[in-house]
């Protein structure tokens, strides 16, 4: 090290050494006039130093100690672990330095460190793993410029009402930071970055405050309506002895029970439904817990009335007989609806048109009673719109889905009686025969282009559920409208299926599903996602994740060689103004060259197969990827595909 | 793939319903159109983005219909694209003109539709 460095040391040392000089040269007068004229200096009467200044002058400056024993970074370990986060998908950043070698080192890789190439791809595990375990992990970056990588992330996280919770390095006190990328790298307010899309936000300013603040986060992340929160984790904090060990406190962690609804309300709802000749639910994120599903198919059994699901999560079985999901014209026969934790109630009960005057309508029936039952609307924020539109109800209960169903229900049984029930077997017995005409309708239209190429999507789910129908599958990817699993697959189990972005933020579906896939791997489930090529190359560098901390995930590339939502959404724009329909495909396809995904796969350590454009390739090459996937690797397949 | 103001899993319910009645709408006499250049027209201008290149149907905003083998009567198909319901775009004159629909109705018309999945092992898991 060069002598000007000197007294020896890290950045912030270099600076303290500086500032020692500086300090130095302003109150040594003497060495000042002994630099002047000999003119002027006979002028000025100059106090002899005292001895404090002598010291200054003549001795050395003091030496910064260059070895600690304990720091901030591995209290901050232990408040991670005691909380029970399991995983911290991080791309490392100086920022936070001192905590990533804590957990390493004094929590010997608890929470287990997941390394990513990019915050995208950190967080969006982070919202994958959450609907899977039912829990967050934890994830870290720069608070500058690796939030705002994230922000994609964390915004989708928001939308899907996901609790993740998001580390960020920073350096409050200015003194302390180097030269250069240290203030580049730090913020007054990292948190105002994401505060428009997360629940709460905290710069902790001691250890204790990080602790108190760290269990908070995790407290509001976790209570419904979930969702994301932010921490800034200063340096000098993560880096630092411990001064106070004997004064710091882990907080009692102790998780929010999720409010019911009123009983009163709860009484009169099921009142409403009991006498309706034709109730229906709509649904959207109901089920947080294995209970939940079971809870929804209790009340739909007591009513015997349709189902229609919007799978923000694994609310209902596929094949119950009351599952009518795709039966939607009930919602214009319905006279009592019950919408419980929807996410666009507007939308499922309006028709919109993408026009030129984008009019709407009702597609209720008049005098149609709407109840909802929810927490959604119990936390929103006003700049970003993901509330959607105002929706006119009849009775509006505050209360979590999942907690209160099994109030409701009890509340209906209470209203039944005989005649009732033969009423409402019959209803029953229609919306079952309707669900199993839907369920051979789907088979039949699955085989339209059966053996065409580039290969129908329904193809593809069909040989893809042929090939995982007995393993404990879990499927935690889809592409836009991908409507086929739902329809061909059985659903019975919480864990196979975990919704979509929230957000629409492309990106999304390969770095959650293998977030996803984290969550299944200690359960052993069989884990596949289908997911778009345009989706696939926002990070495929997820791969390389997948492969070095072995996650076995089967990952089906939906290849249709375009973004292309925005080919159709394009091409309507070109028919509407009555021109140039035939060059869409500017500016929204993926070809010449075109992307050969099995070879971007093995480039990152994962088994790629494909492309495959025959059908009959399809299955041999499934059954090679499924073996890997069964050994505990990850696999990619990318098959041609028709467009939708 | 995928990218969307509406995206995902909305609106999906109706595409077979809209699939069968399109089906069972009685059969007439249509003009005689030409199936390859109907072929040509139907991926040159997008209709199979939605429709699918077999006339297997797909996803729009909503559900797009099953179109192979449309048991539609030419008139009413030809009405369909020029004043369509929802959110499909309305194909004037300058798009396609009455030729271009006939070809693409004898396209349409010549598709192998569907089959009984019965013949076909992994439907019936």
């Amino acid at each position: 090290m060069s002598k000007h460095r000197w007294p020896k040391a890290s950045r912030r040392n270099f600076l303290k050494g500086a500032g020692f000089v500086g300090a130095a040269a302003a109150v040594t007068p003497s060495v000042v006039a002994n630099a002047m004229p000999a003119a002027q200096s006979e002028k000025l009467i100059a106090a002899p130093p005292g001895p404090r200044q002598i010291a200054a002058e003549t001795m050395p400056p003091p030496h910064d100690p260059v070895n600690q024993t304990s720091s901030g970074g591995d209290f901050m370990t232990d408040v991670l672990n005691s909380l029970g986060i399991e995983y911290m998908a991080i791309n490392c950043a100086s920022s936070y330095r001192g905590l990533h070698e804590a957990i390493i080192n004094h929590g010997d890789n608890k929470p287990e460190i997941i390394t990513c190439v990019h915050e995208d791809i950190a967080a969006h595990m982070a919202q994958g793993y959450a609907k899977i375990e039912g829990k967050p992990l934890a994830m870290a970056c720069h608070g500058t410029v690796g939030l705002q990588h994230a922000v994609m992330a964390m915004y989708n996280a928001w939308c899907d009402r996901v609790p993740i919770i998001v580390f960020g390095g920073n350096i409050m006190e200015a003194d302390k930071r180097a030269p250069g990328a240290e203030w580049v790298h730090s913020a007054v307010d990292i948190g105002q970055l994401v505060r428009d899309f997360t629940k709460w936000d905290d710069q902790p300013a001691s250890l204790q405050h990080f602790a108190e603040s760290t269990a908070r986060a995790y407290k509001i992340a976790t209570t419904p309506p979930m969702g994301p929160v932010f921490i800034a984790l200063d340096a000098e904090l993560q880096e630092n002895p411990l001064s106070n060990a004997e004064s710091l406190r882990i907080p009692k962690f102790e998780q929010v029970i999720p409010p019911q609804g009123d009983s009163a309300a709860l009484g009169e709802a099921a009142k409403m439904l009991v006498e309706a000749q034709n109730p229906l639910i709509v649904c959207d994120r109901v089920a947080r817990t294995p209970t939940g599903m079971a809870h929804l198919v209790d009340l739909a059994e007591t009513l015997q009335c349709g189902v229609i699901d919007y799978a923000g999560r694994m609310n209902f079985p596929s094949r119950h007989p009351l599952n009518q999901s795709f039966n939607r014209t009930l919602i214009g026969q319905a006279d009592v609806i019950l919408a419980i934790e929807m996410n666009d109630l507007w939308g499922a009960v309006n028709s919109f048109s993408d026009r030129i005057a984008r009019q709407s309508r009702p597609a209720t029936k008049p005098g149609a009673k709407i109840i909802t039952l929810g927490v959604r609307d119990l936390y929103l924020k006003s700049n970003y719109q993901d509330f959607g539109r105002w929706q006119d109800v009849d009775l509006d209960i505050a209360g979590d889905g999942e907690a209160s169903l099994p109030l409701l229900t009890e509340a209906a049984k209470q209203l039944m009686d005989d005649g009732r029930k033969a009423v409402y077997a019959a209803r029953g017995k229609k919306l079952a025969a309707a669900h199993l005409a839907m369920v051979e309708r789907s088979k039949t239209n699955a085989t339209i282009g059966w053996d065409a190429s580039p290969i129908t999507t329904a193809r593809v789910c069909a040989e893809v559920y042929d090939q995982i129908k007995d393993e404990d599958w879990s499927l935690v990817g889809t592409t836009i409208g991908l409507s086929w699993p739902h329809r061909l697959w059985d659903f019975r189990k919480r864990y196979q299926w975990n919704g979509v972005s929230g957000g629409g933020g492309v990106g999304y579906n390969l770095p959650a599903s293998l977030g996803a896939a984290l969550a299944n791997k200690k359960h052993s489930r069989f884990t596949v996602a289908f997911g778009g090529d345009g989706d696939f190359m926002y990070n495929p560098g997820t791969l390389w994740t997948a492969a070095h901390h072995k996650i076995p995930i089967l990952y089906i590339v939906q290849n249709n060689r375009a973004y292309h939502q925005e080919y159709m959404y394009l091409t309507a724009m070109a028919v509407r103004h009555g021109r140039g329909v035939d060059r869409m495909d500017i500016g929204t396809t993926l070809r010449e060259p075109n992307i050969d995904y099995a070879t971007v796969a093995r480039g990152m350590g994962v088994h790629g197969e494909g492309p495959i454009t025959e059908p009959n390739d399809l299955g041999p090459a499934l059954a090679r990827a499924v073996a890997v996937v069964k050994s505990g690797e990850p696999a990619v397949v990318d098959i041609v595909t028709d467009p939708r | 793939m995928i990218r969307s103001r509406r995206f995902a899993f909305t609106a999906l319910a109706t595409a077979v319903l809209s699939a069968t009645a399109l089906a069972e709408a009685p059969a007439q006499v249509s003009p005689q159109g030409d199936a390859a250049n109907g072929k040509q027209i139907y991926l040159r201008d997008a209709c199979f983005t939605c429709h699918g290149r077999s006339g297997q149907g797909g996803v729009y905003r909503g559900p797009a219909p099953i179109l192979a083998r449309t048991a539609l009567p030419f008139d009413g198909f030809r009405e369909l694209l020029r004043d369509p319901p929802g959110d499909m775009p309305a194909y004037s004159e300058a798009v396609l003109s009455d030729k271009d629909i006939a070809d693409i109705y004898a396209f349409l018309d010549s598709l192998p539709g569907p089959r009984s999945p019965k013949d076909i092992r992994v439907l019936n898991n």
